[in-house]
């Protein structure tokens, strides 16, 4: 049986950084990912990352805004770690040879991004996530490290002291199911965009490890927060940078008129993402949009500096919406896009799970709390899987591999073979995607009814009991990605009760999460995060609360959040 | 927007018993608007007609480099091509990507080409230990190919490999660029030499089917004429690719036309010429072989012109980037 030190799912930012930090301290480390390394969607974040790099800037006030952006439910101590690493996080990358944009005198340059108070957004133009993960994979092939290429992992494997034992793996190339041993697992796999029918998010993000931790015990916490980007391409979702509001472009709706001024008479364009998304959202509604969508107009800003900031957001316009838009304004509309919720850990990336760990947009660390920053979460993934590499590393070197059930690896090869065995009873599994995904978007959107949040709690059963009825066109064994989607939507269904759940107890509105109900911040009684957790016994996820780690700063004060 | 009827004719491989691939043909109806992606209807295929159909792909928009492949007989990414810009007749012809093992229907096996670009040691070497001030300008030649997402494009419709299963490729040289380019690299020499070994930068034909088929705008192919440039300008002259650059180059400088008689002499030297008699007297019985005599151009001064300008102000015609890396 394969075995290492630390076993690292996902090959993103978050688990490339943190398989490096395991090299540099002398552990054995390999990854396991379900696509190769640089088709991660790391690289799909465009405008940027944030580090208070200039002297003029500050760190504090850079956790200041992020503690202010997560809607005063981020954990303080994780907020500072991050915005104090970020320089350096910042510059070890650009050492390592990310192409980082220059300003004139040579440093690296830095835009304006939405809830920030100072442009601390450094980028490598309109591809930041793109060149970032590149870099880290030239660094991974540089270290040799092991990676486990096209691998999914089916099952988080515990012993009888509920430690973690390491992982059952399948390899889609060949349809082998194998266990992997490790001291520790890091689940650095991201997000589930795939939750929602229109979201900005590659196919693959079905929040695996989410959705893995939750069912061997650990705890996912503040799952309701989803964030809906404002600049979604209005058709397929693709995302469209901040960094193109960062650069100056507006925000108009039918009539042509600069709405933003309504909503949030400062920062404008530039204030934070669910606040633009509620302003956008309201537009629509009230008969102010087209088709569903409002515009993204970049035409002031002229060819030059569209070609020079933007290339590729003017491509991908072109490419998915026939729009150019160095002549036309881009219809876009708030889309779900990232998710602030994920494996609960402390600063160090642990989870209660002893073992587990979780780095990037898979893990609640959280830094994001509400509502992230744009321009922190590709920070998130540098700065915490630096962070909690090194700290598995450290944790490995205290542990011994813990015995390895074979019955684990004998459920999965049987619940694979039985579900290519089923026979057809009716239900295709994107049929039944596509009604839970509508239902998502439908129930647990921009703005949250009691109603509609109702429904989609309600719909869960019967979503459960159609998946059991799923059947597959692909019974072969090698590359069977109808098998693969197939488990995926298992994964898909478990967070999307998480989300549902957690938005009903959620009787308040803060951040991201937005009830017509109970449209205030309710301090008193909700300045806590949601966990939840798996009931094997019942079936359902159940919940409970969690403190914030406050540090007892004054400024850090909730208050009420103007931009 | 109306919809048309499309007609999606897609190679189905299985690898059979024997290890070998099965190959067919099906074709599947499919009905979209002109601009829809060929992705979306490989998904509507995949999700609605039949689940076994198997393709990669990921991010749908062009930044991950999953889904290449073979689309109306050139390797394109299917997540940013339309429908109506690849059908002939409303049939659109969908193959895995060339050059490179299938493994099942649209999905090849990865493997060989990453072997490729870990073989040309894809990091920085010797890289600053220092926070760097660069010049603002400093990446305008590693900007053009740090765009490449290594989607295997131009790998797949690569004559070269094609022909040759040892070359590189035109995606490994690009990324070989890319450090060679960027002013942090400490092993630019070391590279350009290794880069001059057989199979390596000179076996590129500069047919230009790179250029064409990169959905980033990489352009390799410019890529490795920048590092032959640097190659020869470090003095790795030897082989025949260097030999018949600089042979081409001294022709074309002194009489405005290439002396092609004595131009294999000067590239494989006599005993290549002798092995290739063959392919000479072929030539000559179809009338192909041009005089012996040397002879000048007309209008050699404005040449002249031409290279002085070139010389004094060197522009790269491509990427319109600086040369600004110190050497």
């Amino acid at each position: 049986m394969q075995s290492h030190d630390l076993l690292i799912v996902g090959a993103g930012l978050a688990g490339m950084r943190a398989a490096l930090e395991g090299v540099k301290a002398g552990i054995d480390v390999a990854i396991v990912t379900k696509i190769h390394p640089l088709r991660s969607h790391s690289c799909a974040a465009q405008g940027g990352i944030n580090a208070a790099i200039n002297p003029q800037d500050s760190r504090n006030s850079h956790a200041y805004d992020t503690v202010k952006g997560a809607d005063y439910i981020g954990d303080e101590d994780a907020i500072e770690l991050m915005c104090d690493e970020a320089p350096e996080a910042i510059l070890e990358m650009d050492r390592m040879g990310t192409p980082f944009s220059r300003i004139e005198g040579g440093l690296i340059a830095q835009r304006a991004f939405g809830g920030a108070s100072f442009n601390r957004t450094c980028y490598a133009a309109d591809r930041t996530g793109q060149v970032l993960l590149h870099t880290l994979w030239e660094q991974l092939v540089k270290a040799r490290v092991k990676v486990y290429e096209e691998c999914s992992v089916m099952r988080l494997v515990t012993d009888a002291e509920q430690a973690i034992a390491g992982v059952v793996a399948y390899d889609i190339k060949t349809g082998a199911v194998f266990p992997l041993r490790a001291k520790a697992v890091l689940m650095a796999t991201g997000g589930y965009g795939r939750v929602f029918l229109s979201n900005t998010n590659a196919t693959t993000n079905t929040g695996d490890g989410m959705a893995l931790a939750l069912r061997a015990g650990a705890p996912l916490a503040d799952m309701e927060f989803v964030q809906f980007h404002p600049t979604g391409l209005r058709t397929s979702g693709v995302l469209v940078t901040e960094g193109a509001r960062g650069e100056g472009g507006f925000l108009i709706n039918a009539l042509g008129e600069r709405f933003m001024s309504r909503y949030a008479p400062n920062k404008l364009e530039l204030a934070s993402r669910d606040v633009v998304s509620r302003a956008e959202q309201t537009e629509i509604i009230e008969g102010r949009g087209k088709d569903g969508a409002i515009f993204l107009d970049l035409r002031h800003l002229g060819a030059d500096k569209i070609l020079d900031r933007l290339p590729q957001i003017r491509q991908l316009s072109l490419d998915l919406e026939g729009v150019d838009a160095i002549h036309a304004p881009i219809p876009v509309r708030p889309t779900a896009h990232y998710s602030m919720g994920g494996i609960r850990t402390d600063k160090f990336g642990a989870s209660p799970l002893h073992g587990l760990f979780a780095a990037g947009e898979a893990a609640c660390v959280s830094v994001h709390g509400a509502n992230r920053l744009g321009g922190n979460s590709l920070l998130d993934t540098i700065v915490f899987g630096k962070i909690t590499g090194r700290h598995c590393a450290g944790f490995v070197k205290g542990e011994s591999l813990r015995d390895f059930p074979a019955s684990e690896v004998a459920a999965v090869k049987s619940n694979l073979t039985a579900l290519k065995a089923r026979t057809n009873q009716g239900v295709r599994p994107i049929a039944l995607h596509h009604r839970m995904a509508e239902g998502m978007n439908l129930h647990c959107g921009v703005f949250r009814t009691p109603e509609g949040m109702r429904a989609g709690v309600e719909s869960i059963p019967s979503l459960r009991e159609d998946y059991q009825k799923i059947h597959l066109d692909d019974h072969s064994d090698d590359f069977n990605i109808d098998l693969l989607r197939a488990v995926e939507l298992g994964h898909l269904i478990d967070l999307a009760e998480c989300i549902l759940r957690g938005a009903l107890a959620r009787e308040e509105s803060r951040g991201a999460h937005s009830r017509t109900d109970f449209p205030e911040r309710d301090d008193a009684n909700w300045r806590q995060h949601t966990l939840s957790h798996w009931d094997a016994a019942q079936g359902i996820v159940t919940l409970s609360r969690d403190a914030v780690r406050t540090v007892g700063k004054s400024d850090y004060t909730p208050k009420v959040r103007t931009y | 927007m109306s919809e048309n009827h499309y007609t999606f004719r897609i190679q189905r491989n299985r690898k059979a018993a024997d290890g070998r691939i099965d190959s067919r043909w099906v074709e599947y109806p499919v009905s979209a608007t002109p601009t829809t992606t060929v992705l979306t209807l490989l998904e509507e295929i995949k999700g609605e007609q039949d689940g076994s159909l198997t393709f990669r792909q990921s991010c749908r928009s062009a930044i991950c480099g999953s889904c290449a492949m073979k689309i109306g007989g050139r390797t394109r990414l299917a997540c940013k091509t339309h429908v109506e810009s690849v059908a002939h007749n409303g049939v659109v012809e969908i193959a895995p990507q060339a050059n490179q093992p299938v493994l099942k229907d649209l999905a090849i096996d990865i493997g060989p080409f990453f072997t490729r670009i870990h073989a040309i040691r894809p990091y920085l070497e010797d890289g600053p230990d220092t926070d760097l001030v660069l010049e603002q300008s400093a990446y305008d030649q590693v900007n053009h190919v740090t765009q490449c997402i290594l989607c295997g494009s131009c790998y797949s419709d690569c004559v070269m490999a094609e022909v040759s299963q040892e070359f590189i490729g035109p995606a490994a040289l690009a990324k070989a660029f890319r450090f060679v380019s960027d002013p942090r690299e400490g092993q630019k020499e070391r590279r350009l030499e290794q880069l001059s070994h057989p199979h390596m930068m000179w076996t590129c034909a500069r047919c230009a089917m790179c250029v064409e088929s990169c959905p980033k705008d990489v352009k390799p192919m410019e890529a490795i004429v920048k590092l032959r440039t640097r190659g020869i300008a470090k003095g790795l002259k030897d082989g025949p690719g260097p030999k018949h650059a600089l042979a081409f180059h001294h022709d074309i400088q002194k009489a405005g036309s290439l002396n092609e008689f004595t131009l294999m002499m000067r590239t494989v030297g006599i005993l290549g010429t002798l092995e290739e008699l063959g392919t000479a007297f072929h030539l000559m019985k179809k009338g192909k072989v041009p005089s012996p005599l040397p002879h000048k151009s007309k209008g050699l001064e404005e040449l002249a012109k031409i290279y002085e300008i070139l010389e004094e102000h060197p522009l790269d015609v491509e990427t319109k980037a600086k040369e600004v890396v110190p050497e």
